[in-house]
């Protein structure tokens, strides 16, 4: 009787373990933690003690530095983090460069901002180290200092202005009712304005960050050894890594991001220059041209996250930025070309069961008012019945990009699709002729 | 030389017709065209508003996963960029590759076990000679083939309005080559061994080996193992067909002919230089068994 029991006490026990969730091990590590420039721009990553390389783009501003926390492994998403919460320390010292000159470099830390300006171009990143630094934050500062007193100055004003026309309203309903002349009250109350809402300052895509330290690495394409020295000059075990500098392979390359009218959250990209889109012609679509730049697929994603997976054999296209002012030739077999300019749209939820998205043109003045376009993009309306439908793209001086021909192919399934089976048990059918009349020839 | 020329020539007709006359060659084509046409048909019921997807289509979504596992997203959105060809192109060559290939090399081994082979070379021919006779057979049965895959999908490309497309044809041409070269592999791995079986476990164990060592270094596995693999690509790459079949497809995708047919010339002599090599262990091993 007591066997049972035991077995069934113990089968208990083990499930107890189930009902318990896997917490993930923390470890205390030294690790590098990484703001590298992509290309478009600053992502953070880390080094942890096992990786033994650290990717960075060649010839621009990274930012490295040195600290102590607590690493673990979310098995949720596949990937290493940093419980910085618990554990953060951040080591001040010297980190020694080899690989560039003959000698090892000491490199020291410096104080740095980055920022993206607003400009033509989507990219107008600026990195501001020392003295320079401090004068970035603090024109910032200054900038949004400025904004937030025009912000606490309109609600006075708004509040003032709220208030009179309170009063106004109010005298102009009791002169009413007692039968009094009110035209000149209305005559004011229609001259009375709403003060303008201060504008947030657009200056700055990315606001320059608040200056901290770092070692800035920019380093020509190359492959080169860092190891961190504290402020006493000592080596810090395990901090020893190899630093690749890579560059892109090509640039200024056209990509295409391809919206379908059905399916607004799931963009497209025709990204390599020979690369064909084949659709099945129920939607029209919506371009926007791109720039992109021809990465190493590992040290791309490596430099992007350490502890990425890549393909060190392929080559891949990245996107930077929008084209400016563009316009895309669409050339169709029956027509002339057609230019297109881009133009603003929004997206609207389908009513009823479908659930669906559609994009329509954007109405400023009508059912879209006080709302801003969900998408600025190019419209090229699809039908079924085109096989092909050619495009190019011209940036605002009205040259065409280098590599920007596409073709979009709509695919219709083939009522004749069966011709190439039968012509693919062609040999069989030779086959047979063949053996029948060698057998017809050596029987007879 | 002559007599080699005139020996070989003769038996390579022999095996032409041989090969013309028997199933294997037309049942090899029918798998490649038929495996063709089921992934074209599958490339277009995988297509929607925003173009291919192989989620749509369950060979498609098999096929698709895998690859993605194996060397990447990156890889995927190349192979398929310009249209379902290029894989197509691989996938329907296999058959006709590993047939032609194969039965090289098992009736090598098998005329030399049986004595066959030595009763050839007390005649005008050598063993020279009849490997030649079999690598101009398998090359004129590639080239047969390749034209007639090349007809077969521009077909079910007007069909079904896709296009070939320029990574497709720089393929198409560098396949040629590299099965030269593997043909080459298969004979020196009959001319080192004394039957049928023996042969084929050495050649397709060196492709396996070849493939393994590309894939090594290919596939996005991480740290200790591609590093390993990357060291012995290194040494191994010089014998590999492979690597110069992926240097020259590399070249050429930024436009650098020149070093596209570098890599060609460079399959071509590999080819030669295992042949040299097979013509050596030959004359050092004899023709019997």
């Amino acid at each position: 009787m007591k066997a049972p029991r035991i077995a069934v006490l113990l089968f208990l026990l083990f499930c107890a373990g189930l009902l318990f969730a896997d917490v993930p091990v923390r470890e205390e590590q030294f690790i590098y933690s990484i703001l590298a420039f992509n290309g478009k721009d600053y992502a953070g990553t880390f080094a942890r003690k096992d990786a033994d390389t650290i990717y960075l783009v060649a010839d621009v501003d990274n930012f490295i530095t040195v600290r102590k926390v607590f690493v673990y492994f979310w098995p949720i998403t596949q990937d290493w983090k940093t419980d910085t919460s618990a554990l953060n320390i951040p080591f001040e010292g010297t980190l020694e460069l080899s690989g560039r000159e003959d000698e090892p470099e000491t490199v020291g830390m410096t104080p740095y901002t980055y920022y993206n300006i607003r400009g033509e171009y989507e990219l107008n990143w600026s990195v501001a180290k020392e003295a320079e630094a401090d004068q970035a934050w603090q024109h910032y500062q200054d900038l949004m200092d400025a904004y937030w007193q025009s912000v606490s100055k309109y609600y006075e004003t708004r509040a003032a202005y709220e208030a009179l026309l309170n009063e106004l309203t109010t005298t102009i309903t009791r002169m009413r009712n007692e039968g009094q002349d009110v035209t000149k009250l209305i005559d004011a109350l229609r001259e009375l304005k709403s003060p303008p809402e201060p504008q947030y300052p657009t200056e700055y895509i990315v606001p320059p960050a608040p200056v901290q330290k770092a070692f800035i690495l920019n380093l020509p394409v190359g492959e080169y050894s860092i190891r961190f020295s504290t402020e006493d000059g000592l080596v810090m075990e395990g901090s020893e890594r190899r630093i690749v500098a890579f560059d892109k392979r090509r640039a200024e390359a056209i990509g295409l991001e391809v919206i379908p009218g059905d399916k607004w959250t799931r963009p497209v990209e025709a990204k390599t220059p020979a690369s064909v889109l084949y659709i099945n012609g129920s939607t029209d679509l919506y371009l926007r041209p791109f720039y992109q730049q021809e990465y190493n697929d590992l040290f791309y994603e490596k430099m992007r996250k350490n502890d990425a997976k890549g393909n060190p054999t392929l080559m891949k296209w990245v996107r930077i930025q929008q084209v400016p002012k563009a316009r895309v030739e669409v050339t169709r077999p029956s027509s002339e070309a057609r230019m297109l300019l881009e133009e603003p749209f929004y997206v609207e939820q389908v009513k009823g069961a479908a659930l669906g998205y559609q994009i329509v043109p954007f109405d400023p003045e009508g059912k879209h008012k006080d709302r801003e376009p969900s998408l600025q993009a190019f419209h090229i309306p699809i039908t079924k019945d085109q096989r092909v439908v050619r495009i190019r793209v011209q940036d605002k001086d009205g040259e065409y990009l280098p590599s920007s021909e596409r073709q979009i192919r709509i695919i219709t399934l083939s009522r004749v699709g069966f011709i190439s089976l039968i012509l693919g048990v062609l040999p069989m059918v030779v086959m047979i002729i063949v053996m029948a009349r060698r057998s017809r020839k050596y029987t007879s | 030389m002559n007599q080699r020329a005139h020996a070989t020539t003769v038996l390579a007709r022999r095996r032409i017709f041989e090969t013309l006359i028997s199933p294997g060659f037309y049942v090899a084509q029918t798998i490649g065209l038929v495996l063709a046409y089921f992934l074209v048909a599958g490339f277009v019921r995988a297509i929607d508003s925003s173009g291919f997807d192989y989620q749509l289509y369950p060979a498609y979504e098999l096929i698709g996963r895998s690859l993605v596992g194996a060397f990447g997203t990156t890889f995927v959105e190349k192979l398929f960029s310009e249209g379902p060809f290029l894989f197509i192109l691989y996938i329907a060559f296999l058959p006709v590759l590993l047939y032609l290939a194969v039965s090289s090399v098992f009736r090598f081994g098998l005329e030399k076990k049986v004595g066959a082979l030595e009763l050839l070379t007390y005649g005008p021919a050598d063993s020279t000679s009849y490997f030649l006779a079999a690598l101009i057979k398998d090359i004129l049965m590639t080239a047969i083939y390749l034209v007639v895959l090349l007809v077969f999908l521009l077909v079910a490309g007007v069909l079904n309005n896709l296009i070939l497309g320029p990574s497709f044809y720089y393929s198409l041409i560098i396949l040629f080559f590299l099965s030269v070269a593997i043909y080459a592999y298969g004979i020196f791995a009959s001319s080192l061994t004394d039957n049928s079986a023996s042969a084929i476990a050495v050649f397709l164990g060196l492709i396996l080996f070849f493939i393994i060592i590309m894939m090594g270094s290919f596939t996005i596995v991480s740290g200790y193992v591609r590093n390993l693999a990357s060291v012995f690509a290194w040494i191994i790459k010089w014998i590999s067909p492979l690597f110069y079949w992926d240097l020259a497809l590399r070249f050429v995708e930024v436009g650098d002919w020149g070093m596209y047919f570098i890599g060609i010339l460079l399959l071509l002599v590999l080819s030669m230089a295992i042949l040299i090599i097979s013509h050596l262990t030959m004359k050092a091993r004899g023709v019997r068994p």
